[in-house]
């Protein structure tokens, strides 16, 4: 049965990243789906209800990424792999892509791959083009309308001063904007089954690449963004309102 | 011949590549797949432009020539503005190319031979620093580097193959609505902590007082289409820079906060306190914001 497959990533909440006085950066230890994965993964749960194929997905990780599966699941996904490699921990968008393709060929029968536009931790937006170059396969991002019918997909490709309308042949590889479609909360009957879905752990040793890259972070930090960061806590709500106003009187900003 | 590979569908960003290029010393080429674009691209100060021709004018269709071209001329660098089709031919590249990307970069040197890059995550809280080693390709946003000076450049034709798999079969021009937020010196912007379209008057309220247009997060136009989408502020809406930016019930996601990094001030009003808008803010007050709004509307009146 072919496949339309949803690549999604486990991601740290952007809310839980702490910034210290001396710009180190704490990451705190809860994850999740990334945002606009989700929509990515109710896509292809609509795409393969038209195409009569089966929704899976795909993520790529250390062993903490199996914990994404019964939330991707509980999403109407009909299975999902997890690549699990050690390696995910540092890797950028080349060994990500190259993990990704090849877990594709793996799974093969993949009709569609659908990934969100960027993730909600780097925004480097380029998971998509990548899969579609190291698969050769055509590739259009920024999708925010989707139609296939038979072998064709039809879409609207946001530009920022057009709005075009291509056609592929399928297999193809595509990013979708979230204005593709909503991303609803699952309900507590679709979390309940996805405990009884079927996960596949795929090996990272089994897929045959490298998982090397020619870049090398050398530091990450905080970023301080000569920003005041004051928060008006003082009194009442209409004395921190005062405070405020008063503040941006004295910026010349009003 | 070695050097830096430019893409770009914006002229003044492919001139601002090419001014890059001239400052770390390489030379500057960009690469056209229509007669037009190469020829403005041919008055930019490049060192040459290549007319990549192969019965196709869409970019999209190019990833695997571009590739295989890039190898065989020894390039140093692939370098495309941050435009969908930029950033999506860009990636391609690198993926046939199965070499490092640095997409959105805030700096970039030469170094011992190594490329050192600065970018921004999680929504410009953190900075990361890559250095890379041999051909790489970054993206670039607009008004990061000064363009080149104004010179004519020799348009150089080369015949590609080029399977035409993307196929266009409309377009519409996107119509824009209202100001230029890009323009505004105040901006009051609304998100999803506000209930009911109805209740965007509050915004507008307090906007009418302090002399302010109204912007939206990305939801409030595109999923509520409570406001049009000439008004979402953000890493793929609008990107601004007024004297004050006042985010309101914005809980600050990355690709918001993205879009604000260049206000003078930064305001934000949200009742989450670890909402990370706070966090990209000079001034904050933890509260609903259907308290705060009409308080600070009244206030300002009073100033």
């Amino acid at each position: 049965m072919p496949k339309v497959l949803a690549c999604y990533k486990w991601v740290v909440d952007g809310a839980d990243v702490r910034v210290k006085k001396d710009l180190s950066v704490e990451m705190m230890s809860e994850s999740k789906i990334s945002d606009y994965d989700r929509n990515a993964i109710e896509a292809a749960v609509r795409a393969a209800k038209t195409i009569g194929g089966e929704a899976v997905g795909l993520s790529f990780g250390t062993g903490k990424c199996n914990l994404s599966a019964k939330s991707a699941l509980s999403r109407g996904l009909k299975e999902t792999y997890w690549i699990n490699a050690p390696e995910a921990a540092s890797a950028d968008g080349k060994i990500t892509a190259d993990a990704l393709a090849a877990a594709i060929r793996q799974i093969g029968d993949v009709m569609l791959v659908i990934c969100a536009d960027g993730a909600s931790d780097t925004l480097a937006r380029q998971t998509a083009p990548r899969i579609g170059g190291v698969l050769d396969w055509p590739v259009v991002t920024a999708l925010c309308e989707m139609k296939i019918e038979g072998n064709t997909l039809t879409v609207v490709k946001k530009l920022e001063d057009t709005r075009d309308t291509v056609q592929v042949e399928l297999p193809a590889v595509v990013s979708i904007l979230p204005e593709v479609n909503p991303a609803p909360l699952p309900g507590l009957g679709a979390i309940m089954s996805a405990a009884k879905k079927k996960t596949t752990e795929i090996k990272g040793e089994t897929l045959g690449i490298a998982f090397t890259t020619n870049t090398k972070v050398e530091e990450i930090k905080g970023y301080a963004m000569n920003r005041k960061n004051t928060l008006f806590k003082e009194g009442q709500l209409a004395d921190q309102v005062k405070a405020l106003a008063l503040a941006l009187r004295k910026e010349g900003a009003l | 011949m070695a050097g830096i590979y430019i893409y770009s569908d914006k002229i003044d960003t492919a001139a601002e590549l090419v001014g890059f290029a001239k400052r770390v010393g390489k030379s500057a080429i960009i690469l056209a797949v229509s007669e037009e674009a190469a020829v403005k691209a041919s008055e930019s100060g490049a060192d040459k432009v290549v007319l990549l021709e192969g019965g196709d004018c869409r970019i999209e269709n190019y990833g695997k020539a571009i590739a295989k071209f890039l190898q065989e001329e020894d390039a140093e660098l692939f370098a495309a503005a941050s435009t969908v089709r930029g950033r999506e031919i860009a990636a391609n590249v690198a993926g046939y190319l199965g070499c490092a990307m640095v997409s959105d970069i805030r700096s970039a040197e030469f170094r011992d031979g190594r490329l050192e890059t600065v970018r921004m995550i999680y929504g410009g809280a953190v900075l990361q620093n890559e250095t890379i080693t041999g051909l790489c390709v970054i993206t670039v946003q607009p008004a990061l580097f000064e363009p080149a000076e104004a010179a004519q450049a020799e348009i150089v034709r080369l015949s590609v193959e080029v399977a035409p798999r993307i196929r266009l079969i409309s377009t519409a021009p996107v119509v824009k609505e209202g100001v230029d937020l890009k323009k505004a010196d105040r901006i009051v912007s609304v998100g999803m902590g506000f209930n009911r379209e109805e209740d965007l008057g509050l915004a507008r309220d307090l906007a009418g007082a302090m002399g302010a247009e109204v912007g939206c997060s990305r939801s409030i136009a595109e999923e509520r289409r409570w406001m049009p989408e000439s008004r979402y502020v953000g890493i793929t809406g609008v990107q601004v820079k007024p004297l004050v930016y006042l985010a309101v019930g914005i809980s600050g996601q990355a690709q918001h906060v993205y879009g604000i990094k260049d206000s003078r001030i930064i305001v934000a009003v949200n009742n989450s306190e670890s909402a990370p808008i706070f966090r990209a803010a000079d001034y904050g007050i933890v509260a609903d914001l259907y308290d705060v709004l009409p308080l600070l509307t009244e206030t300002l009146k009073n100033l």
